[in-house]
């Protein structure tokens, strides 16, 4: 039943989990003791195991294993064999999310925004602010790049993902002036096609000329880049797609602020959005239609098939103290989108595969999948919930963030103990089949009492007391003097 | 091993889930053995009044006892509410309001806003750095945009005060968030409380008096000793009426004030010299390191609209300022959102983000609803579902921290002010 | 001031207008309470003899012979002269362009000068210059702080070629152009080689010289005059090389040590990156900031860097001696202690240019020293391991036979805060304070 769920779902995983499943040794290519290594590379597995794993593309793996191979997602599935010298997280009672994609952020990397192979700092302390908030993979100006602490190889993904157009009412003749581009260079392309046919026969042919065209435009028309635009207001949206619907292509729109009044048109102009849940600009009074800024937007965009990527309102971390609109606060936001109406499942997309298809990289990250790079976040809770702290962030198979090991947040509802161990050759936590919700439930409220002392006073007879306890949070460590933190000791545990 | 599991249980219920099951494992249990009257009398309604009864499957009561009721009933009657409990049976003449997903809570208060006037602006008149002939309720603009949305978020009762750009700005007013409301349909006390500002901005930079915090602290003695003065004498002096009220405890006063350099200072003058019903607004960057002096004064701290601190303790954590509160014990703790600095909507965000940064969530459910309308003398009236009370309820559809739910709907004085489905959604 | 203390006898570089004539003789004994010896600890009731400005012998309760001086000071303790490996004292020159291998410092020199005069009352008695600049400044000189001339200056020359490297394409990039220029070179030599092989080939087979049909016009156009006259004699001689490409050459002969300056962990990483393939000796100029992250960099297996960290390579750093704190916090960290800790070798330097910094630049020591750092290590990173980066250590930079005798006379601990720097001996003359047989 549970092996149905799993094959249903991961059909890649599934090539893989079948054999394992019915207990037989792993596929010899996978073992590293088979002496094939002649690469120089070293060999690295590590595995997050017993997490309840959100894939994000729609499944839910409770208790799964997520085993990664130099970096790549090997397997996803249950009672995995794996090397002796895997590295294992034990994430059991946690959840396992793909790891966040920041449609657009800055300063997470060092100071630059471009040219990231050169300036990336590896070191900084937003990085890893950016982790802490479940940030794997962020865009940056024109390049999509990962947080890879310690190193600056690899951290880009990709490079000149947009081309940049503007088309404001504010500016008709650059409305034209853009029409005028893409219509010269459509009809190039089609000359340039003509002639590609023609040319095989009359080999004196010339080319056709480039009068009009325009690189950019000519860059989106063949799919190399993504046409962006800027835009928010009602009759800009429609603009934009109706010119999209006549030369056949994908605008990516960021803002968007009006785009629930025109989701339709939106939708069928295949149409993507960046938008801000809680962006506040007042309607147009002079307009009889509606429109200005909605809560619902997001909501009701994606309700037209307009795929919707959560941005926050600023894009850098701000430690000010003014908290939740700045780029720790994506969860908050996507939280919003989620009060305006969006899915839950639809949220969590909005921040890590949609945004990775914005970027161009959703066949590296976005979702956990077999083949894709080995970005998760570990959590103690819902992932949108208020209350909920990435604990650790595994970026390409390597552990980034670890909440303990960091002086931001450890002080905060500090976990437990370590989990972290080089693991024998050992089943995982197969053997402790979570049962139904039920059950658990019960044996959880025998267990609490002894953990999680309640602040308030005995519950008066018959009445119910501390309300909100029942928000998922962590319950305190059991050591109460036992943890010092940069050398200075914490004040308390939570109480 | 067992707590893990405890623990993965925890994660994956959610909220309403938990919610649910723990009706089902105590039903029956509250309302057999509570009598009626500890909860408020159910009356059938008299003809011509009106009347809701709202049950939903939570209800917080945020009374002393903490209690929650789930599933759980209130009853409002007229602009009051009557009863606050378990479902039972709907008198006649009662509407009944249905949620049965719907988390029902007292409406939230903020003690320190600045949207009365719709924007940021007209806060402050800065001639004269002390003014206590002023009163915020000049500009007061009622039912403006801003309070509407405040209205949508679950906000009921706010305190609209000058800025912090003069040392005594003037006089805030209280009022009530209603959507479509008159001033006196709204106000509840037009001189509400003072509003002081005690460092962090009313510094006269271009070196009037009140440079410095010296000059600062000598000119809010001074007024406070004329008002004595004139106390002491009987004496009418319309500048100084409204203070002298400060000083008879008559209404409050709200100091804005922040860091460790000047909270205690004036915490000491508004409390030991002074004896007033001070509350100390903010609290922000390293003000918390003095928490022990202001609990052993017995102040309320109202903090926000920074909710942490990084850069005065520099120990490289990221410090939630509520819980500092919290841990060192200050009683009545409540949160602000100095809107528009924070959007007035937000202010339970800020206890979220409290809660999130170590606080305690149930304890920054109060703090945005029962302990400011204590601290303020309100208590009677006001920032909980108590029979008696005014009539200022609000129903989401979920938790109430929680930034996904939204409100379904608020009720104030008894009215429905805004209505998810009748009015759409606002925020 | 000072100089009117120099006493001189010996035919050596230093100044000899001095109106006090030899106070020392050519041969003499000094007997104190402790030698620091740098590379054979701490000596108690040192004896050391000094002939011609050189160390002859040393150890502990040696006998000295009769007739020979010996300055008797059984309450100093000695230690070898300071070596600030990293300085720019005395020079003015601007920072040029950008690419400058070719600079050299020693261009710059200005022999007589104060500020040089003024640091060795503070017991600098070897410097390293190098050339400003904030890119691939140039080469750095060694030299001796007294002297007329600057030939009487110069210790050794080319001793490092200075680099900054940023974390930025065009910093990188600088690096990687001085490599593609020594290629550029090596294939033009080989080109040149080639050239030079087939005519003495045509010289044997054919004496008359004929056209030489083989060649493109752009190789007869890179064609000099004289590679055409040196090719005559039979004997080759490689083309001359662009000064810049010369610089790298060395780099990667050997000849030239790169002393590469990044101040922050990503920098390290980036230098190992724009460095790639290219087997070149470097050390590390690591300005230590407020807040440095460079201990993140310290060992590869601590954060799982790509690359060895820069104590897994015991590379030589030039620090100044500070504490910094973590990032963020006021947590002080003792980084020159976590860096030899790690294996690297260190170089500390004054913390700044300014008279003070020399001044204090052993207390400066003294106090990384009680924070943790090794005493012994500290020692040497401001004596032998400074004159191993400018390539002097064969001298000086510590109290062996056959040495110069640089010597500085303290009253008590060199690193104690207390004691006094009582007299300098530059190349067995005192240069400052007093000191009488």
């Amino acid at each position: 039943m549970r092996m149905n769920r799993i094959l249903g779902t991961l059909a890649l995983a599934s090539l893989f989990l079948a054999p394992l499943a019915r207990g037989q040794e792993p596929e010899p290519a996978a073992d590293p003791k088979k002496p094939d290594d002649k690469h120089k590379t070293e060999e690295t597995w590590f595995a997050v195991t017993g997490g309840d794993v959100y894939t994000g593309d729609g499944s839910f793996l409770r208790g799964a294993t997520v085993l990664a191979h130099n970096g790549k997602i090997e397997r996803i599935g249950f009672e995995l064999d794996f090397p002796a010298d895997t590295k294992k997280l034990d994430a059991t009672g946690y959840r396992v999310y793909p790891g966040l994609v920041a449609i657009s952020s800055s300063g997470l990397l060092g100071n630059s925004s471009s040219e990231f192979e050169d300036t990336i700092d590896p070191f900084s302390q937003r990085m890893i602010l950016g982790l802490a908030s479940g940030i794997t993979s962020t865009g940056v100006g024109n390049s999509a790049v990962k947080l890879e602490r310690f190193r600056i190889a690899g951290a880009v993904l990709r490079d000149r993902i947009y081309s940049t157009f503007s088309w404001s009412s504010r500016n008709p003749s650059g409305k034209q002036g853009l029409r005028d581009k893409f219509r010269a260079t459509a009809d190039y392309m089609r000359e340039y096609r003509d002639w590609e046919e023609k040319v095989k026969k009359d080999k004196e042919l010339k080319e056709p000329p480039k009068k009009g065209v325009d690189n950019a435009v000519l860059s989106v028309l063949r799919g190399d880049t993504i046409a962006k635009f800027n835009a928010g207001d009602r009759d800009d949206l429609l603009g934009i797609a109706r010119l999209a619907q006549d030369y056949g292509f994908r605008p990516v729109i960021d803002g968007c602020q009006e785009g629930w009044t025109v989701a339709d048109e939106l939708g069928r102009a295949g149409a993507m959005a960046i938008v801000t849940a809680r962006d506040r600009r007042p309607k147009d009074e002079h307009q009889v239609i509606e429109g200005g800024t909605n809560i619902q937007n997001a909501s009701l965009l994606y309700r037209a098939g307009v795929p919707i990527a959560i941005a926050v309102q600023q894009t850098g971390v701000d430690l000010s103290g003014l908290v939740g609109r700045d780029i720790m606060g994506l969860t908050i936001e996507a939280g919003f989108a989620v009060r305006g109406g969006l899915p839950e499942a639809a949220a969590i997309a909005s921040i890590t595969i949609v945004p990775a298809r914005l970027l161009g990289v959703s066949h590296r990250v976005g979702s956990i999948e077999v083949g894709k790079d080995c970005d998760l976040i570990i959590t103690d809770g819902d992932l949108l919930h208020y209350n909920t702290f990435v604990q650790w962030a595994i970026v390409d198979g390597r552990i980034a963030y670890d909440k303990q090991k960091e002086l931001f947040f450890a002080q905060i509802r500090p976990r437990p103990e370590p989990t972290v161990a080089v693991g024998e050759r050992k089943l995982d936590k197969g053997e402790s089949k979570p049962e139904a919700g039920k059950d658990e439930a019960d044996k959880s409220g025998e267990e609490k009492p002894k953990e999680e002392k309640p602040k308030e006073e005995k519950p008066k007879e018959g009445r119910e007391v501390g309300a909100l306890a029942t928000a998922p949070r962590l319950i305190a460590a059991p050591n109460r003097n036992g943890y010092r933190v940069g050398g200075k000791p914490v004040a308390r545990l939570t109480e | 091993m067992v707590r893990a599991r405890a623990i993965s249980i925890l994660f994956a219920a959610n909220l309403l889930a938990l919610a649910g099951s723990c009706a089902s494992t105590r039903s029956g249990a509250p309302g057999g053995r509570l009598s009626t009257d500890a909860l408020g009398k159910i009356e059938n309604l008299a003809q011509g009044e009106q009347g809701y009864a709202l049950v939903a499957s939570k209800v917080f009561a945020l009374d002393e006892d903490d209690h929650v009721y789930s599933p759980g009933m209130v009853l409002v009657r007229g602009s009051k509410i009557a009863y606050v409990g378990p479902p039972r049976e709907v008198p006649a003449g009662y509407a009944k309001l249905e949620y049965p997903e719907g988390v029902v809570c007292p409406g939230m208060v903020d003690l320190h806003s600045h949207v009365q006037s719709g924007g940021f602006g007209d806060v402050n008149d800065m001639v004269m750095p002390v003014n206590p002939e002023f009163r915020a309720s000049s500009a007061m603009r009622p039912s403006n945009p801003a309070i509407k949305r405040a209205c949508a978020s679950g906000i009921t009762t706010l305190y609209g005060i000058p800025g912090s750009g003069t040392s005594l700005g003037g006089f805030g007013l209280l009022y009530k968030t209603k959507t479509h409301a008159s001033f006196d349909d709204c106000v509840i006390r037009s001189v509400g409380g003072m509003k002081v500002a005690q460092a962090y901005n009313p510094e006269r930079r271009a070196g009037d008096l009140g440079l410095t915090r010296a000059g600062l602290a000598w000119m809010l003695e001074n007024i406070n000793h004329q008002a004595l003065g004139a106390e002491r004498e009987g004496r009418f002096d319309p500048a100084l009426a409204n203070l002298q009220k400060v000083h008879r405890k008559e209404i409050p006063v709200l100091i804005h004030c922040a860091g460790s350099d000047s909270f205690p200072a004036a915490a000491r003058m508004w409390k030991t010299e002074f004896d007033t019903n001070c509350v100390l607004s903010h609290g922000c960057f390293d003000a918390h390191l003095t928490a022990p002096y202001e609990v052993g004064l017995g102040v309320p701290i109202n903090a926000g609209p920074r909710t942490i601190d990084y850069y005065s303790t520099r120990d490289g954590a990221l410090t939630g300022i509520a819980h500092e509160y919290e841990k060192a014990g200050v009683k009545h703790l409540s949160l602000n959102t100095d809107s528009p600095v924070v959007p007035e909507e937000e202010l339970f965000l800020q206890g979220s983000i409290s809660a999130h940064m170590g606080a305690d969530s149930y304890q920054m459910l109060r703090a945005v609803t029962i302990n400011p309308a204590l601290v303020f003398g309100l208590g009677k009236r006001l920032g909980s579902l108590e029979p008696g009370k005014d009539a200022d309820v609000v129903v989401r559809n979920g938790e109430p921290l929680d930034p996904r739910s939204h409100v379904e709907t608020v009720l104030i004085d008894g009215a429905i002010e805004y209505d998810w489905k009748r009015d759409g959604q606002w925020f | 001031m000072i100089l009117q203390t120099l006493l001189l006898s010996l035919a050596s570089a230093l100044p000899s207008a001095d109106p006090q004539p030899a106070a020392l003789p050519n041969l003499f004994a000094i007997r104190v309470g402790r030698a620091e010896t740098i590379t054979n600890g701490t000596l108690q009731h040192a004896v050391i003899l000094v002939e011609g400005g050189k160390i002859v012998t040393i150890g502990e309760d040696l006998p000295v012979e009769r007739g020979i001086p010996v300055i008797d000071r059984p309450d100093w303790v000695v230690m070898p002269g300071l070596v600030n490996a990293y300085s720019r004292l005395s020079l003015e020159g601007d920072a040029g362009e950008e690419f400058s291998p070719e600079n050299k410092a020693s261009d710059e020199l200005f022999a007589d000068s104060e500020e040089l005069k003024d640091v060795v009352k503070y017991g600098v008695t070897t410097l390293g210059l190098y050339p400003a600049g904030n890119g691939v400044c140039g080469q750095a000189v060694a030299i001796r702080p007294l002297g007329k001339t600057n030939a009487d200056l110069v210790l050794a020359d080319s001793c490092y070629l200075k680099i900054v490297l940023r974390a930025s394409s065009s910093s990188k990039r600088a690096l990687r152009d001085g490599f593609k220029k020594a290629d550029d070179y090596v294939e033009k030599e080989k080109k040149a080689r080639e050239k030079w092989d087939k005519e003495q080939e045509k010289k044997k087979s054919k004496p008359t010289t004929k056209k030489e049909e083989s060649k493109s016009e752009d190789e007869k156009k890179d064609d000099s005059k004289d590679e055409k006259k040196s090719a005559g004699p039979d004997v080759y001689v490689p083309p001359e090389a662009d000064p810049k490409a010369q610089a790298f050459l060395d780099l990667r002969s050997g000849k030239l040590r790169a002393l590469v300056s990044v101040q922050s962990a990503a920098e390290y990483l980036h230098f190992l990156d724009a460095l790639g393939e290219e087997k070149i000796s470097w050390d590390l100029r690591l300005p230590l900031q407020r807040e440095s992250d460079l201990y993140y960099v310290l060992e590869k297996k601590a954060y799982g860097l790509e690359a060895d960290g820069i104590g897994d390579k015991k590379a030589r750093c030039v620090l100044e001696p500070t504490l910094t704190v973590e990032p963020g916090t006021m947590h002080v960290r003792n980084l020159p202690m976590e860096f030899a800790r790690a294996g690297a070798k260190l170089v500390l330097i004054p913390r700044s240019e300014s008279n003070p910094d020399h001044e204090h630049w052993l207390a400066n020591v003294g106090e990384v020293v009680a924070a943790g750092l090794d005493r012994a290590t500290a020692l040497r990173a401001m004596t032998l391991e400074a004159a191993e980066l400018l390539g002097v250590d064969k001298r000086l930079g510590s109290l062996e036979k056959e040495k110069d005798a640089n010597l500085l006379f303290f009253s008590g601990d060199p690193l104690e805060p207390t004691s006094k720097l009582e007299a300098v001996m530059l190349e067995g003359r005192i240069v400052f304070g007093e000191v009488k047989p």
